[in-house]
């Protein structure tokens, strides 16, 4: 074979393999790739434990029981969601002695949107029942939030809620 | 003609110098160092086809992949299943049908002339938007996936009547088709369910 068709056979092995690399770069790249959404079987369920287990606490109240939800919120949300969580809540807090107001959260369901570096993104599914001291029995609500979670200091805190 | 053409060329390999003394010995060292391209050529592409086989075959890659799809997938489904107009009902039941597969297909199909006979008669025109949503388990192998998803609905009448909007929630199935992950079922969530 003259030189000119080995070099021809290299820059043909050069430039499949070039394309072989794109292909390979592409593919890790991808968005898919990451998003830890369901790969990460053990984080998802850290991060749907704990979110839903804050959402529970910081929506559930009793009148005899103020201090515990202030300080579930404070353990719990975190930058944005905390102002949030009192325009959200305020109204509740202020009218709850007088009304005798109590509020308990169940989460549905959930599930994680989005899990990549130390944010989630979660949808929840609550159910809320309130009831009322001058009502004999209680109302019923559903509500749909969108939370973002992030990881700090090994623990998954709310700084976002959107309510869809 | 032809002679004035061919003339100088001949002139050219002619007059061209013979080959220096040591032009056989640099043939044969380009040609080995061609060859040693070669085979550095050949171990890149050896080493690329490895590495893209690899990432084809990453089962969670792979995983990760078919749960975006089915994300996408769901998105749309969903949308389409709580989308019809009055005005157009053929294009709206056509498009339940695409979206769905499996009982949820046959229920469509067979209600079909009803289902077109109530939205003529509702007169309305519903547009749903997903505004949410999450894959909630994927077995990849099996080709079945659950989502929950929330969505905005907003109707207008076909009569000028008071336009509306409602919020939804829903849990979705679906299975890997030939024609890509298709809804399963579809349930709305009330309060108090499990």
């Amino acid at each position: 074979m003259s030189p000119r068709r080995w070099w021809a056979l290299a820059l043909a092995l050069v430039v499949l393999g070039g394309v072989l690399q794109g292909l390979t770069w592409r593919a890790r790249s991808a968005p898919a790739s990451g998003d830890r959404a369901l790969t990460d079987a053990e984080t998802t369920d850290v991060v749907l434990g704990q979110v839903s287990d804050g959402l529970t606490r910081v929506f559930t109240y009793t009148p005899a029981n103020t201090a515990g939800t202030q300080q579930a919120a404070a353990e719990v949300l975190d930058g944005e969601a905390l102002g949030q969580y009192q325009s959200l809540f305020g109204q509740v807090r202020q009218q709850a002695p007088g009304q005798g107001l109590t509020l308990t959260t169940r989460v549905s369901r959930a599930g994680v949107v989005r899990l990549s570096g130390d944010t989630a993104q979660v949808l929840v599914f609550l159910d809320q029942t309130i009831g009322r001291k001058d009502q004999p029995r209680p109302s019923y609500a559903a509500a749909q939030l969108s939370v973002t979670a992030r990881l700090e200091h090994g623990q998954w805190r709310i700084v976002q809620i959107h309510s869809r | 003609m032809t002679d004035v053409h061919t003339t100088p060329d001949h002139e050219v390999s002619a007059g061209q110098p013979k080959p220096p003394a040591g032009f056989l010995t640099k043939l044969g060292r380009t040609l080995r160092s061609g060859r040693v391209v070669v085979a550095g050529a050949l171990v890149f592409a050896g080493w690329s086809a490895v590495s893209y086989w690899q990432t084809r075959h990453d089962a969670t890659l792979s995983f990760a992949t078919a749960r975006d799809q089915v994300r996408r997938a769901a998105r749309e489904e969903i949308a389409a299943l709580n989308t019809i107009d009055a005005q157009h009902p053929d294009a709206g039941l056509r498009s339940w049908l695409d979206a769905s597969t499996g009982r949820l297909h046959d229920d469509f199909q067979r209600s079909n002339a009803q289902n077109r006979e109530k939205v003529q008669q509702s007169g309305t025109r519903v547009e749903g938007t997903v505004t949410d949503l999450a894959v909630t388990d994927l077995d990849d192998r099996a080709g079945n996936a659950g989502v929950i998803a929330t969505v905005a609905l907003k109707m207008t009448s076909a009569t000028g009547g008071p336009a509306g909007t409602d919020r939804k929630r829903f849990t979705a199935t679906l299975a890997r088709t030939s024609g890509g992950w298709k809804l399963k079922t579809l349930t709305a969530v009330p309060v108090g369910a499990a």
